[in-house]
């Protein structure tokens, strides 16, 4: 995937914009009414090509950070496996391309389309999210849920009443034209 | 006292502190990275070249361990609002830099560095995505 990314952004460039950066913010909130369960991401890498509708996130497994050692310990090693599946990816494109003006400055709804692979599962996934455009900066805010079962993440019946079925996950990077 | 009251008290003790041991553990929190000894130092160029010329031996070397990089500052990034601070650290390959993402309360320790300057950065090491990416960062020199 890393290929692919690299590929992706050595590609020769005329008009194509492509927007970039490493330090996107990915978080989850998969907790109850017993349980407050969240995790943050601080490094998660974002590229998008404004010509083609391109785009890419990823994240690695064990950037989540956590404010208790043991929920940390559990969801790498019980839940995500991450020393197995050490990485999250979403291939997809912007479906509506069109209705953005990437030199224009405002807050664009944006529809993507593509492969979201978690847990070595990959699964067709389109939602919705914004982009808004500040001069050469975009920044890419989306929020959806996923099924916890549909990408293999098993919870013991014996923690079911303190962890969702379902895990909220919210994007936030700030993505800033490849030069 | 007779016999089944010791029993019933030593009973009632260890469930005390087994509750309280559990209770501690439950509600520990990760370990400040910034008071860990770091296991291993490098420069940015030789975490890179690891990673890039054999991955896997380098997440057995260098994943979950807390290690101090040198390097030369490439880039700073700080937002304000959210009190997020990471910093790129030149590894002299184009494609591959070191990303350090740091400790929402060192954010003023980052507004003072500025870019081509050396530092040593400590962190977690969470393996490579583009960059090998370090979490959890303070400065140490």
């Amino acid at each position: 995937m890393i290929i692919a990314v690299v590929f992706f952004l050595l590609q020769p460039s005329f008009a194509q914009k492509r927007y970039f950066t490493k330090t996107g913010t990915v978080s989850f909130r998969a907790g109850t009414a017993v349980e407050d369960i969240d995790g943050l991401n601080k490094s998660a890498t974002c590229v998008f090509d404004a010509s083609s509708g391109d785009i890419q996130f990823a994240i690695l497994i064990k950037g989540f950070e956590f404010k208790s050692a043991l929920m940390m310990e559990h969801f790498n090693e019980n839940y995500m496996e991450s020393d197995k599946f050490s990485k999250s990816i979403f291939k997809g494109k912007i479906i509506n391309l069109d209705k953005i003006n990437f030199l224009k400055d405002g807050t664009y709804p944006v529809k993507v389309k593509g492969i979201l692979e978690i847990h070595g599962v990959k699964k067709e996934v389109e939602t919705n999210g914004q982009f808004k455009v500040l001069g050469e900066t975009v920044i890419a805010i989306a929020e959806f849920e996923i099924v916890l079962e549909d990408y293999a993440i098993a919870v013991p019946s014996l923690v079911k009443d303190k962890i969702s079925k379902t895990a909220r996950i919210k994007v936030n990077c700030s993505n800033s034209i490849l030069k | 006292m007779p016999t089944w009251k010791k029993i019933l008290i030593g009973f009632s003790l260890i469930a005390f502190f087994g509750a309280a041991a559990g209770y501690y553990l439950y509600n520990k929190k990760p370990a400040d990275v910034r008071r860990l000894q770091p296991d291993l130092s490098v420069t940015a160029n030789f975490l890179i070249l690891a990673f890039n010329s054999d991955e896997a031996a380098a997440n057995l070397k260098y994943l979950d361990k807390v290690i101090a990089v040198k390097g030369i500052i490439a880039d700073i990034k700080i937002d304000s609002s959210t009190g997020q601070a990471s910093v790129i650290l030149d590894s002299g390959d184009p494609l591959s830099a070191v990303t350090c993402s740091f400790y929402n309360d060192e954010i003023g320790a980052v507004q003072k560095l500025s870019k081509g300057t050396e530092v040593v950065i400590k962190g977690k090491c969470t393996g490579k995505l583009m960059d090998v990416v370090l979490n959890n960062c303070s400065i140490i020199q």
